[in-house]
């Protein structure tokens, strides 16, 4: 997490320069998790846009949903057998009828399980001050590096204004 | 469409949210009065019986049920619409899905208070939910009842899901566009949203995981609710078509209700250059399927009834189309299938406007064709001594009316809170379409050149 | 129960006695011409013929109490359940009106009350002290007089000794003069019931619906002559 009272970037108006943003502090040998991408809309089609990507969030999905068969099976099944009132001729565990219900709660854990999967990935919520400018929601991309050493900060921000930032802004 | 600029684009769609006029506040003030109105009824009926109702020996369900299937089938619009666009990528529907998902949490929120209000003892609705009662005893899982709580919970948990979370980065937007009392509020809203790729993939991942997720889930939800009257024996009901032939007409009304609560931005809040005629046109088209699906599954369930000559059967068939309820049961057919087919088949007359009016009509025909399947089935069982007809009285007419002012109220009050189509998606249709390739190569590779132009939407 | 169509006469006395014993409310006029009397058992009356050879055919139609009945397990709260002595028992506490049962059974014999239920003075003395009276929003419908059985079997396990067949009857079978209406345990071979339900005159109602009830209809010829969709 970026903490807001240091860091150095740049406001891109199209993901190209962003891109070349991106490229340019990698060849200043700047760790991937220090440059910092932030933008209004997804770029899933830029290299830059694509970073941290792979997630299992799909597969928990389906384990999700598994235990939330599993669990309305039970419910079913075990509330059936515990208080066993006769109707209408059926069984006591009526297997089509819990069948309903525990498909019903396999759909409900997998998507209860991929909400709770996005909400810890993506940190939300987190109300504290982290590094962002509200210039990105008119639009801009917002390239930049956290935490950068002071020695590099002239060089960090040359690089920044040669991929063509519109502005360059630094955060303390 | 004229390109716009990012800029422009959240100006134009975040401005309901900052200006209202006078009339806004009248629209809501008029809706109010029948919501009101409603809330009085029903509370008279809780305290004096539902002998306030019209409903009587054989006839136990009637508009109760009815405005019941009616509001969650309309909920099938949106999610499922959204869903199913998004999975097949359909480029068009940016501007529609946020309306849709709307349409959805909100009829459904409707539809489902419906289960409460039609109890004798409603104040006791809580027996529904299973948990260790004192009474030691569990709800009946054998019963479509209780598959109806499990089903529609489930739906109004995933829909409100699917909703809001693409809501959260506009959220983020008009926190930054706003100040004040706005800006506080949004900010809690937005949950501290900023846009980190890794927050945007995540995002997209559940969306989509929900897209596939809430798909089966609407169909199983109309699904059981249709089997409330399948698992009954009673004639007409008892029929295995019940499951495909709800969720078919659901999706039909659900696309009409879309129509109309576009037709009805755009106007109000002055969207033409979002909501624009080919997408009243793709989802008149759509539109048109679902009506000609509906006449299908009519035609093959009355074929089918006439043919077998089951004498019970047969009393419910005529009382239906030659019988007291014949006016009901062609008006049906009218505004279901005579008057859409007309409209949405030729295309010149596929207009914003003639699929506003073929919507209308779809909308009130399918009502009537809830009621229709409810009311003289029930009207005329297997004793004939026993049969019996129905009359609404003025609570119930109060109750349906208030569901419609209160649908369109909460949908003026949503559209003021939140930008009513997605602004994040819209851009990311518009400008996010790399001319070349090169851009998912390995990194350090070199100067890139420059690119194209994006092209315009 | 067996039910003797051949000897039933019309007469109603069985409604009359049932709803004295089973505490039913009478709804008044205008709610019984819009349908909404509670007559636990009804005397439905059918014309065979044209003038001047018009038969009428009464027929006493109550709860069938069905081994598979279609109102048990449409009920979400398990207020309409089966006994383990065969009965279909409706609780009247665990009700929460969907009024799902009322639509579900094909006999139509199950009521609803709309209104709170009003015994104006003094009738309100005459109320039976073993039924319960039901309140706004709940279903009900025949017991076969649950409170007399569960009263005989009371006192016969307290004196330790089976029950007798004929000990003790529901309100209608007790009042009915032509003894059209018989009640006994079906399960007994040697009971009057079981007797009566082998004769050739024997019918279900609505028996081809599969509910399998247990009421049995005597009647000469066939049902079906006459009768009008």
């Amino acid at each position: 997490m970026a903490k807001k009272n240091n860091a150095i970037y740049g406001l891109y108006s199209d993901p190209e320069s962003a891109q070349r943003a991106v490229d340019s502090l990698r060849g200043a040998d700047v760790p991937m998790q220090e440059i910092a991408v932030i933008s209004s809309q997804p770029f899933d089609e830029y290299e830059f846009g694509r970073r941290d990507h792979r997630t299992p969030m799909p597969w928990l999905a389906a384990l999700g949903g598994l235990a939330g068969g599993a669990g309305g099976f039970l419910l079913a099944v075990l509330s059936q057998k515990a208080y066993p009132l006769s109707t209408g001729g059926m069984p006591i565990v009526a297997l089509w009828p819990s069948g309903i219900v525990t498909y019903e709660l396999t759909m409900l854990g997998a998507i209860l399980t991929a909400l709770l999967i996005l909400l810890v990935t993506a940190r939300l919520p987190d109300w504290r001050a982290n590094l962002y400018d509200p210039a990105v929601s008119d639009g801009k991309i917002l390239v930049g590096v956290v935490n950068p050493r002071e020695d590099s900060r002239v060089e960090l921000e040359r690089r920044l204004r040669e991929a063509g930032a519109e502005q360059t802004k630094e955060a303390r | 469409m004229t390109e716009k600029s990012p800029k422009q684009i959240t100006d134009d769609l975040l401005r309901p949210l900052f200006q209202t006029s006078w009339k806004f506040f009248a629209l809501v003030a008029f809706l109010g009065v029948f919501v009101v109105a409603a809330f009085a009824s029903f509370g008279y009926q809780v305290y004096t019986g539902i002998g306030v109702w019209g409903i009587r020996r054989p006839v136990f369900w009637a508009f109760d049920i009815t405005n019941f299937v009616f509001w969650i089938g309309i909920s099938h619009a949106g999610t499922l619409i959204s869903a199913i666009l998004r999975l097949a990528n359909a480029t068009w529907r940016r501007p529609v899905t946020r309306c849709a998902e709307v349409i959805t949490v909100f009829a459904l929120s409707i539809g489902a208070m419906f289960p409460i209000i039609h109890l004798g003892r409603p104040w006791l609705a809580f027996w529904l939910i299973p948990y260790g009662s004192e009474r030691g005893i569990w709800p009946n899982f054998r019963s479509p009842l209780v598959w109806d709580f499990f089903a529609i919970n489930t739906y109004l948990i995933g829909s409100v899901a699917f909703l809001t979370l693409p809501i959260i980065p506009d959220w983020a937007l008009v926190r930054d566009k706003a100040a004040g009392w706005r800006k506080r509020v949004y900010s809690i809203l937005a949950l501290g949203w900023r846009g980190t790729p890794k927050q945007w993939s995540r995002l997209e991942s559940a969306m989509h995981i929900m897209a596939i997720a809430i798909i089966p889930v609407a169909v199983s939800v109309h699904t059981i609710v249709s089997w409330d009257f399948a698992m009954a024996p009673v004639p007409m009901w008892h029929s295995t078509i019940f499951g495909p032939y709800f969720v078919a007409g659901a999706i039909f009304s659900g696309v009409a209700g879309l129509i109309i609560a576009m037709a009805a931005l755009r106007k109000f809040l002055h969207l033409e250059e979002y909501l624009l005629p080919i997408h009243f046109d793709n989802l008149g088209k759509l539109l048109l399927m679902m009506s000609l699906l509906w006449f299908y599954f009519v035609f093959a369930e009355r074929l089918t009834a006439w043919y077998g000559n089951a004498p019970s059967e047969m009393a419910v068939f005529w009382a239906t189309q030659r019988g007291a309820y014949a006016p009901l049961f062609w008006t049906m057919v009218f505004c279901n299938f005579l008057l859409p087919f007309p409209i949405l088949a030729i295309k010149q007359l596929r207009t914003i406007t003639g699929t506003f009016i073929a919507s209308l009509g779809v909308v009130a025909g399918m009502w009537l064709e809830r009621f229709l399947i409810i009311v003289p089935s029930l009207g005329h069982k297997y004793l004939p001594y026993s049969w019996g007809t129905y009359q609404p009285t003025w609570v119930e007419i109060t109750l349906m009316v208030g569901t419609f002012a209160g649908m369109v109220l909460l949908y003026a009050l949503f559209s003021k809170a939140v930008p009513i189509i997605s602004i994040w998606e819209l851009k990311v249709g518009i400008h996010n379409k790399p001319a070349v390739s090169r851009q998912l190569s390995a990194p350090g590779s070199g100067k890139p050149e420059s690119a194209g132009r994006p092209l315009a939407g | 129960m067996v039910v003797d169509l051949d000897r039933c006469t019309g007469c109603e006395a069985c409604v009359v006695a049932c709803h004295a014993e089973n505490n039913i409310p009478t709804v008044g006029e205008k709610q019984a011409a819009i349908g909404r009397a509670m007559h636990w058992i009804r005397v439905e009356r059918y014309y065979e013929g044209d003038f001047p050879t018009v038969r009428a055919k009464f027929m006493p139609v109550f709860c069938q109490q069905c081994d598979a009945a279609p109102c048990e397990p449409v009920c979400p709260t398990f207020a309409s359940y089966h006994t383990e002595e065969g009965l279909n028992g409706q609780v009247y506490n665990r009700c929460i009106g969907t009024r799902y049962c009322a639509n579900a059974c094909p006999y139509n014999v199950r009521f609803f009350n709309f209104y709170n239920p009003v015994w104006d003075k003094p009738l309100h003395l005459q109320l039976n002290p073993d039924v319960s009276v039901r309140e706004v929003g709940v279903m009900e419908k025949c017991t076969f007089c649950v409170q007399r059985i569960k009263a005989a079997e009371i006192q016969a396990k307290a004196e330790k000794r089976e029950l007798k067949d004929g000990e003790f009857q529901p309100a209608c079978a007790q009042t009915c003069a032509p003894r059209a209406l018989v009640f006994g345990d079906l399960n007994d071979p040697q009971s009057e019931v079981s007797r009566l339900a082998k004769s050739n005159r024997a019918t279900k109602l609505l028996e081809e619906l599969g509910t399998q009830p247990k009421v049995i209809y005597l009647q000469r010829g066939s049902w079906h002559d006459g009768e009008k969709p």
